[in-house]
């Protein structure tokens, strides 16, 4: 066709997403072809070149100027999208990169990369959205690669539980959703989001204000927000460690999209509903999230409550409705997944055949067993507490900053406190590493690149705080 | 430059220190040292440009999008105080050379020693508040780490933590309390806060903010009521207590307080808050240091008692007081530093610093004795020492602090109580410890230490003693110009003079000392009795408090999590599903549910009778789900063919005939599925019968009524409600002209929403393979295995166990079904043939047709047995479905090729043979697809059925003929 140059140029910037489809599709083949027992690690090597090659992708299409729609209007390609693409992906990476050996010691299938990869192409799909179904669409791919990836250790009865628990109460969240978003069409409409927002009236009617409500419960669920938080720590627990640091990184960015594109973006108009409504699951869920966690004997759980705490404060950023609290909540989601990323980490490395390395006592005494392994640990645990100069300190400066510019005190003064009885707990893991007597626990069987790889992810906590200001100039420009 | 040169080297240090080996001990303190030196000589070297220009800057661009610059600021003030940590720094470095043993890590100590010292140097020179705070819990976290050093100790651990707690929670007030500052202020630049007095006194949050920043700085500071952690850090090793715990950390508080006096102080509550605590602190230390075992404790509530009595000063609002508070600092970091030291060289030498053991020690150690002995004075407050000359002031001060006759008498009289204190537990620590008689049991025989670690505290003395004697030609200029930079040209006169003649202050002092002694000789005549702790002290304990804070935490937080968090995904269930019905609630019951204007159906009884039987089994089905799985999918067949009937009522043939097909195909394979399923396991559980139970089923069958009616209201609503301006119209309206087709539904399927049942087909296609892989591995349960009862029975009557594949009839009693069966077949093909051509124009399709095959080739299997399908069978199902797909597939490439858009209708009107004139348009190549699909897609899962069947059948022949 003569116009071929010309219609290329009109769908390039979702060039990433055809890409990843595409390769899901290769590598899935590759996988059900390749023979032989090198097979998983094949497909997992091949994964990460596909991603290594997926990230220039994303970066050489995906970075436009402005706001591209695409597709009319169904797909739009922007500089949060291209943030939160490259965020999810190089997540993704590093995960599989954690979870090598124990994927390889579990003896676990090809599958399992590719399970990831539609995730991730769910996560894509999402933070390019523009219209309620791709939304959707993009909900729905990654929910239903989650589930199977939590059931994926069919030999665990407490893995399938949790697979099971996740896939109910997550059907029950998307019909929410989807009701919500019925509601919001009918009386718009539209499922474009940007003619959302045009056709918003200043006071919302009544069917909007409960289409608003579902939909903030579903996205509430989706985060893992208090009241709709119960699955997370029977998730986190639940599901091999693998993939507990799969769903507790890379997702983040694209429920983030999903609360960004649905609420900032497609109902700005009538902030004030939804803004009310994130408030109180806000700080509800840093309360839960924080009060729990103190009482867990197990790192997955407590990381689990520890996640619904942080997750209280990214909906605090959305609470203000400013382009300076979404920028933060954007910050802050990098930042705490960037700690949680390098968490998990150590978990994973920290175990072995038969040894999980999940409980809090398998920690006691770890600098004396591992002493690099701890020293990470404890920079995760310190950039996630908040401690200055790590960059989870500026993360939650940054929500408090755009909170007192709206002028939401009591919000602050709720952060403030939770942030400290928080740091209690995570405080706790560093003291249990640091002075506690080490009982004869096993050492961790990870290769020297891998540990090379976590000590990068630690020293990054550490490097983004010591410089915060290009990252958080990065978040600020994407939501200018 | 030289400013980042001096914060930087400490923590370059410090990094070397981590890597080196564990025994280096010397190359550790020789790196700790020359890094220590060299920011003192810096800070030296930094002195005219001070003099002369007041202020010097460093600032790197850092945050701009928050207005935070990395800014470092060092004015006369920080000058002094970046002298006294680096200078100190040196000392201490050098004494814990010679004070820590072969056996320690030296590298974490040396590390974590020089982290220190540059996080407080960050907090000295800081030029921006947050800036500020970042240093000051870095300080919280490396002194942490230097009271924890030697972690097998739990007094060291237990102290560390309290210390971490309640500084870096303080820490955390003081980061709030800036940045409301910083807001107020308008910058977070040190030099426009402290320009905005006005602004920020005025400001009606002041008061919150206040208390915050003081939060900080009294937890910092040991002030009460947190000076409880104090005492516990002093499990630390003596250098980290002389360098934290006297002159550098504890005095972060009181700097801060001294550098933000201009802004903060002036007002009532700053008054009442600093005086108050200056105040019980300054009595509260003064009179536990007297009762302490330890000399280490002795020192520590001293410590609380002299910050007490500077936190004093800076509250008393007056400018005097200021310059006599920032003399104290410096007085009290050489006294205090130089005590502590003593103590550790008691402790290093004689192995013990329990009062009660020390006796005499002057005679085996005099150059000790005679420093401690100084150092000790000079805390007293002896003349022609540095305390003296402070402490005289600070007797003058309050003398003018307030105009009621309660301050103007009261508050004298407790400076003079708190200062015969001090001379009590100077004189006690000195008396008990280093003379009297010799003590003999101790664990070392003490001895004089080597003149290197003697050294430090030597020179400290000195300073002791020549700022006592020339105190306008030692610390006159350096005073000055401290106290210039934070009053500015508001700078009181003062006068730096060893004797002002005989003044009321010197009466307080005489008092004083007559006051001291008179009660340390109390005390010794009581207290060899008495061994237990203060008397005064026990109620302002505030470590209690602080292990029942933690204890308290922890167990509301399990309480909580007993009592509102749930592993059971029915009360998550119940969560979620209650939390949808109040947000779908609440609006309905503020405005309302109105019903709609349009008018209803007329009941007709028989309709009504079909709902009414449809209902039944719909809710039968739910109850039997649980019990009789058979008879609950009887009834879902029930319910389906009722859905039907309602189609076919409001005249919708084609949706009531794909009803049908879909609820004859799916029920088969749903009963033939059943089959293998493990028996349902009669639980006994006897929970099921107690009233909590009941009560809870009673609850979840009320909140599914509740919940259906309510979704039933709201259809009924929208229902009643003019119908909105959808597609359907330009569904209706178009099918003819642009699909060419009557049959609206077909043409909307395989014309207008062509590519959604192309992903369709596919998705079913899937669901067959997937059925079919995952069967082929199945086990079933071992009970499902045997031949079923009635089977059983069959067989047993008729002799026949499996139908021959190789007879053409069965025998028995299924032959007559097998003969009218196998006429069904073709019957049913043309059928099916038929409503797939005709679908486009009435009801019909490829969808319908291929159910009705399915059903053929179904019933097939049912009565012949899979044996004798597959024997015949020369078509596989995977075949149709790859066929299938390719023609939906191919029917869209198709319209590619003739340049129009995927999947787009391509028609001609064309003359057949026989047949006549007829439309043929590739929708029909399409709609073959989707009736290849559906077939195959449904035999495939049947074949995987069926093959259970066979399998499993043999296994148990297999068995049963081997056990007969």
């Amino acid at each position: 066709m003569p116009d071929t140059q010309n219609w290329w140029s009109t769908i390039a910037p979702a060039a990433p997403e055809m890409y990843l489809a595409t390769v899901i599709c290769v590598i899935l083949l590759i996988d059900v072809f390749a023979g032989g027992s090198r097979r998983p690690r094949l497909t997992g090597t091949l994964t990460l070149i596909a991603l290594a090659v997926g990230a220039w992708v994303t970066l050489e299409y995906g970075s436009v100027g402005g706001r591209t729609p695409l597709f009319g209007g169904l797909y739009i390609a922007d500089p949060l999208a291209l943030v939160l693409k490259l965020s999810a992906l190089l997540y993704v990476a590093v995960a599989l990169l954690y979870s090598r050996p124990a994927l390889a010691r579990r003896g676990t299938g090809g599958e399992y990369h590719v399970l990831a990869l539609t995730a991730l192409l769910g996560i894509y799909v999402l933070a390019s959205a523009g219209n309620l179904l791709s939304l959707y669409i993009g909900v729905e791919l990654l929910a239903l690669s989650l589930y199977a990836m939590i059931a994926f250790d069919r030999e665990s009865p407490v893995s399938a539980e949790a697979a099971m628990k996740y896939f109910v109460l997550g059907s029950i969240a998307s019909g929410m959703l989807l009701y919500g978003i019925s509601l919001v069409y009918g009386l718009t409409g539209t499922l474009a989001l940007d003619e959302v927002a045009l056709r918003l009236t200043a006071e919302p009617s009544l069917g909007m204000v409960a289409g608003v409500a579902f939909v903030v419960v579903a996205i509430a669920f989706k985060f893992g927000a208090v009241p709709f938080h119960m699955w997370v720590p029977d998730v986190y627990h639940g599901a091999p460690t693998t993939v507990t640091l799969f769903l507790s990184t890379a997702p983040k960015f694209a429920y983030f999209a999903l609360a960004y594109r649905l609420l900032s973006q497609g109902l700005d108009g009538i902030s004030p509903t939804w803004t009310q409504m994130l408030a109180i699951i806000g700080v509800l869920s840093l309360i839960v999230g924080n009060v729990f966690a103190i009482a867990q004997a197990n790192l997955k759980r407590m990381l689990a409550y520890s996640a619904i705490a942080n997750v209280g404060f990214i909906l605090l950023g959305f609470t203000t409705g400013t382009a300076a609290g979404y920028s933060a909540a954007l910050y802050y989601t990098i930042v705490y997944v960037l700690a949680t990323l390098g968490a998990f980490g150590v978990i994973l490395l920290a175990s072995r055949r038969g040894f999980e390395a999940d409980e809090l006592e398998d920690y006691k005494g770890l600098q004396a067993r591992d002493p690099m392994l701890a020293l990470w640990m404890m920079m995760m645990m310190f950039s996630t507490a908040g401690v200055p100069p790590f960059v989870g300190f500026w993360a939650k400066l940054a929500i408090f900053e755009a909170l007192w510019q709206v002028g939401a005190v009591w919000l602050i003064v709720i952060g403030a406190l939770a942030a400290v009885v928080g740091a209690f707990y995570y405080i706790r893991v560093v003291k249990l590493m640091y002075f506690d007597d080490a009982p004869s626990a096993p050492r961790g069987e990870a290769s020297g690149a891998l540990r090379l790889v976590l000590g990068v992810n630690a020293l990054a906590t550490l490097a983004l705080g010591v410089v915060p200001a290009s990252l958080f100039d990065l978040c600020k420009a994407v939501l200018g | 430059m030289t400013l980042a040169l001096i914060v930087l080297l400490p923590f370059l240090g410090s990094l070397c220190a981590a890597f080196l080996p564990a025994n280096a001990r010397n190359a550790e303190a020789w790196l700790a040292g020359v890094c220590a030196l060299a920011c003192t000589v810096l800070t030296l070297g930094l002195y005219p440009q001070i003099a002369d220009d007041g202020v010097v800057r460093f600032v790197l661009p850092w945050l701009g999008q928050a207005g935070l610059a990395f800014s470092l600021r060092m004015d006369g003030f920080a000058w002094l105080f970046t002298l006294l940590v680096s200078l100190m720094g040196t000392l201490v470095v050098i004494y814990a050379r010679y004070y820590l043993s072969p056996e320690d890590p030296v590298p974490r100590f040396f590390s974590f020693l020089l982290a220190f010292t540059g996080s407080m140097l960050g907090i000295v020179l800081s030029g921006n508040l947050v800036q500020l705070a970042i240093f000051w819990e870095l300080t919280s976290f490396s002194s942490f780490m230097l009271i924890a050093y030697w972690y097998h100790r739990v007094d060291a651990r237990h102290g560390a933590r309290m210390a971490l707690t309640v500084t870096a929670a303080g820490g955390f007030c003081l980061l709030a309390g800036v940045i409301m500052l910083g807001t107020m202020a308008g910058s977070f630049e040190l030099d426009q806060v402290l320009a905005a007095a006005e602004a920020v006194q005025s400001h009606p949050w002041y008061p919150v903010m206040l208390v915050l920043v003081l939060l900080g700085a009294l937890t910092k500071s040991a002030q009460f009521p947190f000076q409880f952690w104090l005492p516990h850090a002093m499990a630390a090793p003596t250098p980290v207590s002389a360098y934290l715990h006297s002159a550098t950390m504890v005095k972060a508080g009181v700097f801060l307080l001294a550098r933000l006096w201009p802004v903060l102080a002036g007002t009532d509550l700053w008054f009442a808050v600093v005086c108050g605590a200056g105040l019980a602190s300054l009595l509260i230390g003064a009179a536990a240091a007297l009762f302490q075992r330890d000399m280490k404790g002795v020192l520590a509530y001293s410590t609380v008692s002299h910050l007490g009595l500077i936190t004093l000063l800076l509250g008393m609002n007056s400018r005097l007081a200021l310059v006599a508070a920032v003399f104290h600092m410096m007085n009290h970091a050489t006294f205090k530093a130089t005590l502590f030291m003593a103590a550790g060289i008691v402790d290093h030498e004689a192995g013990t610093r329990d009062l009660r053991r020390l006796s005499g020690l002057a005679h085996a150690m005099p150059i000790t004795a005679t420093v401690a002995v100084v150092a000790a004075a000079a805390m007293a407050g002896v003349p022609l020492l540095n305390g003296f000359l402070s402490k005289e002031m600070f007797f003058a001060e309050t003398i003018f602090a307030g105009d009621g006759l309660l301050l103007r008498v009261g508050l004298p009289a407790i400076a003079t109580m708190a200062g015969a204190f001090s001379v009590a537990y100077s004189l006690r620590l000195i008396h008990q410890v280093f003379y009297g008689p010799l003590a003999q049991d101790l664990p070392r025989v003490p001895h004089e230490p080597t003149r290197w670690m003697l050294l430090p505290s030597m020179l400290l003395v000195a300073a002791c003693l020549l700022v006592g004697i020339f105190p306008a030609r030692t610390i006159g200029p350096v005073l000055a110009l401290a106290v210039q930079s934070i009053l500015g040209a508001e700078t009181p006169p003062y006068s730096l003079v060893v004797w002002h003649g005989f003044t009321v202050p010197f009466l307080m002092s005489a008092i004083a000392f007559a006051g001291g002694i008179g009660l340390y000789l109390l005390r010794w005549f009581y207290g060899q009795r008495a061994t237990g702790g203060a008397p005064l002290r026990a109620p302002f304990d505030g470590r209690r408090v602080f292990d029942i804070v933690i204890v308290v935490l922890h167990r509301v937080a399990e309480r909580m999590v007993r009592f509102a968090s749930s592993r059971r995904l029915q009360l998550q269930l119940l969560m979620m599903i209650s939390m949808a019905f109040a947000v779908g609630a609440i609006p309905i019951a503020t405005h309302g549910l109105a019903r709609g204007a349009a008018g209803l159906t007329p009941v007709d009884p028989v309709y009504a009778l079909v709902w009414i039987v449809g209902c039944v089994c719909a809710v039968g089905a739910a109850v039997q789900a649980k019990f009789h799985r058979l008879a609950a999918l009887i009834m879902l067949g029930g319910a389906g063919l009722f859905t039907s009937l309602t189609f076919a009522w409001f005249s919708a043939p084609d949706l009531a005939l794909t009803q049908v097909a879909v609820e004859v195909v799916t029920l088969v394979l749903l009963l033939l599925g059943l089959r293998w399923l493990p028996r349902r396991l009669d639980l006994d559980d006897p929970d099921r019968r107690t009233r909590r139970a009941r009560l809870r089923r009673a609850r979840d069958l009320a909140l599914a009524v509740i919940v259906g009616a309510g979704l039933a209201a709201l259809s009924f609503a929208v229902l009643t409600h003019a119908p909105v301006e959808g597609l359907a119209q330009f569904f209706v309206e178009h099918a003819l002209p642009k699909g060419g087709g009557r049959n609206v539904v077909n043409v909307i399927l395989v014309d207008f929403r062509g590519f959604d049942t192309l992903g369709e087909i596919t998705v079913v296609s899937i669901v067959a393979l997937t059925v079919y892989a995952l069967l082929r591995r199945f086990r079933p349960a071992p009970e499902s295995i045997d031949v079923p009862r009635a089977q059983r029975a069959s067989i047993a009557e008729s002799g026949i166990r499996a139908f021959n594949p190789g007879e053409l009839l069965p025998g028995g009693d299924l032959r007559i079904p097998a003969v009218l069966v196998r006429l069904l077949l073709p019957m049913a093909g043309l059928v099916a043939v038929y409503l797939l051509l005709r679908g486009h124009d009435a009801p019909g399709g490829g969808f319908v047709g291929g159910l009705v095959m399915a059903t053929a080739f179904i019933t097939q299997y049912m009565v012949s047995g899979a044996q004798w399908v597959e024997w015949r069978m020369r078509v596989h199902p995977q075949y149709w479905v790859a066929l299938g797909l390719t023609a939906a597939g191919g029917a869209g490439l198709l319209a590619w090729a003739a340049g129009r858009p995927f999947l787009a209708s391509l028609g001609a009107d064309v003359t057949l043979p026989l047949v006549g004139p007829v439309h043929l348009a590739s929708v029909l190549l399409f709609d073959v697809g989707v009736y290849l699909v559906v077939i195959g897609a449904t035999s495939l899962m049947l074949v995987s059925l069926a093959h259970q069947s066979f399998r499993s059948a043999r296994e148990s022949f297999a068995r049963d003929g081997a056990g007969g």
